[in-house]
C-alpha cells in the first residue's frame, strides 16, 4: 500500500483550520511542523477533488505551498524492534525475538518477530492476558483469538495444549506477521484470517475466547463474544483501563458472562468471564 | 535523576484511531520509539473522542521511552460544529459561511483555555473569535465586554 504525502507550508493561524478541513475529507492524522503540517493518506482512500477544494479555498489567505510525495508502507517500528529486550511472564513463559538467545529450562518459550504488529508481551495488556491464560485450562480446547496482532495469545494457547485455534485481525500487515510467528512457533496448522469478528463470522462455539483490543470495540462486539463462548467456557478480555472495568462488566453481564478473575498492571486491566 | 528529553513530536490524530501508518509510524519510529505501544495508549486514552481530531504532544526521552499529553480539539473543529457549517470560507473577509453566538465562543474558549496562552476567558474568547474570522464565520451580537 502506498501513502500520499503532502508537506503543506501555511501561515501559523491557518494550521488548525487546514487540519480540521482536511480531516473532513478523509485525512486522519497530521504532523505539525515549523512550516505548517505534513498530511498523509492511504492512496486508495484519497479523494483528489475534495482535497483540492480545501487547498484552493485557503491557498491565498493562508499562503499555502504544497510539496507532494509518495511513501511505501514499510516497517516503521524496525528501529525499536532491533533492540528490545525479551520478557518473562512469571517463571513459566519467556517471550523473545529470533535475534535473542533461547532460554534454557523455561516451560513455554514464545518467539515473536513483531514487524509493526501489537503483542510482544511488553505492554501491560499482553502481559496480563498471558498471565491469565496460564490459569485457564487450555488442554484439548477450542480457542479463538480476536484482534490477534502478532498472534502471541494464540501461540500461548497452542503452547498450553489447545487443540483447535482460530485467529483474526483487521490489518493485513498483522495477518502476514501473525502467520510468520505461527510458523516460528511450529504452529503449522493455524492460519490467521483477515477481518472483524462480524466479517469473519466464525462457526460454532469455543471453550476459550481471547480479545485484547480496546474498550469501544469490546463493548461493540460483546454480544458476538457472548454467543461464541460455550456454557462454562471462558472469555478473556483486555485493552482497557481499570476505571473501565465497570462498563465492561455490565456489558458482559447482559450476555450471560460472569466476572471470574481480575488482574491489573500500570492502570490497565484484564478480566476473565465465565459463560453461565 | 530526571530522564533526558531528546525531542518533541506534535501530532494531530483522530481519537481512538491511531495506527502505525504515516505520519505516526515514521515520526515516532525514526526516533526508535515503540509505535505500537503509543497507538495502544493513545487509542485507550482518547476512546471518548472517537473520530474527533485530537492534538497530542509527545515527549521523547534518551532511553527511547515517551510520555504524551492529549490537548483539546482544534478551535476550528469546534467552530465548524457550533456554526453547523461544512467548512470555512474561501474569502473569509467577503464571503461569510455561517455565524456563532458569543455564548458559543465562550463555551469553546472555556474548553480551549488549558491549551491557550490566556489567563482570562475574555482573552481566550478573542482568540477563538479571531479563528472564526479567518474561517469566514461571524460572531453575532455584541461581545460581552462591549456592554
Amino acid at each position: 500500500m502506498q501513502y500520499l504525502e503532502f508537506k503543506i507550508s501555511c501561515l501559523e493561524e491557518y494550521r488548525e483550520i487546514l487540519i480540521s478541513e482536511l480531516a473532513e475529507v478523509g485525512f486522519d492524522s497530521f504532523l505539525e511542523t515549523d512550516e505548517g503540517i505534513d498530511a498523509y493518506i492511504a492512496e486508495d482512500l484519497f479523494d483528489r477533488e475534495a482535497y483540492q477544494a480545501v487547498i484552493d479555498q485557503y491557498v491565498e489567505a493562508a499562503s499555502i505551498l504544497v510539496k507532494e510525495g509518495m511513501m511505501a508502507k514499510v516497517n516503521w517500528n524496525e528501529e525499536w524492534e532491533k533492540h528490545y529486550d525479551p520478557i518473562s511472564i512469571g517463571d513459566e513463559v519467556y517471550v523473545r525475538a529470533s535475534f535473542h538467545a533461547p532460554k534454557i529450562g523455561v516451560k513455554h518459550e514464545i518467539v515473536i518477530n513483531p514487524k509493526m504488529s501489537f503483542g510482544t508481551g511488553h505492554h501491560a495488556t499482553t502481559y496480563l492476558m498471558l498471565s491469565h491464560q496460564l490459569n485457564v485450562d487450555h488442554q484439548g480446547k477450542r480457542v479463538i483469538d480476536i484482534g490477534s496482532g502478532t498472534g502471541i495469545l494464540a501461540i500461548m494457547a497452542f503452547k498450553l495444549g489447545a487443540e483447535q485455534i482460530e485467529a483474526f485481525d483487521i490489518d493485513d500487515w498483522c495477518v502476514d506477521n501473525g502467520n510468520e510467528n505461527f510458523e516460528l512457533n511450529d504452529m503449522h496448522s493455524v492460519k490467521m484470517g483477515l477481518g472483524t469478528i462480524r466479517e469473519v463470522n466464525p462457526q460454532g462455539q469455543f471453550d476459550i475466547v481471547l480479545a485484547n483490543i480496546n474498550k469501544n470495540v469490546l463493548l461493540d462486539e460483546m454480544e458476538v463474544y457472548g454467543t461464541l463462548v460455550k456454557s462454562k467456557g471462558k472469555l478473556l478480555l483486555s485493552g482497557f483501563y481499570e476505571h473501565d472495568i465497570v462498563d465492561i462488566e455490565n456489558a458482559a453481564a447482559k450476555y450471560g458472562l460472569d466476572l471470574q478473575a481480575k488482574k491489573t498492571k500500570d492502570t490497565w486491566a484484564s478480566l476473565i468471564f465465565e459463560k453461565r | 535523576m530526571a530522564k533526558e528529553i531528546t525531542g518533541y513530536v506534535k501530532l494531530q490524530v483522530k481519537g481512538g484511531q491511531a495506527n502505525p501508518s504515516p505520519p505516526v509510524g515514521p515520526a515516532l519510529g525514526s526516533k526508535g520509539l515503540n509505535i505500537m505501544e503509543f497507538c495502544k495508549q493513545f487509542n485507550a486514552r482518547t476512546q471518548e473522542k472517537m473520530g474527533q481530531v485530537v492534538p497530542v504532544l509527545i515527549t521523547i526521552y534518551s532511553d527511547k521511552s515517551f510520555d504524551f499529553v492529549v490537548k483539546t480539539p482544534p478551535a476550528a473543529n469546534m467552530l465548524i460544529e457550533a456554526a453547523k457549517v461544512k467548512n470555512g470560507s474561501a474569502e473569509p473577509n467577503r464571503k461569510k459561511v455561517g455565524s456563532v453566538t458569543w455564548d458559543q465562543v465562550k463555551e469553546i474558549a472555556e474548553v480551549k483555555m488549558p491549551d491557550l496562552n490566556a489567563f482570562k476567558v475574555e482573552s481566550a474568547m478573542k482568540m477563538i473569535a479571531g479563528t472564526a474570522r479567518s474561517m469566514g464565520i461571524t460572531v453575532s451580537g455584541k461581545a460581552p465586554w462591549e456592554g
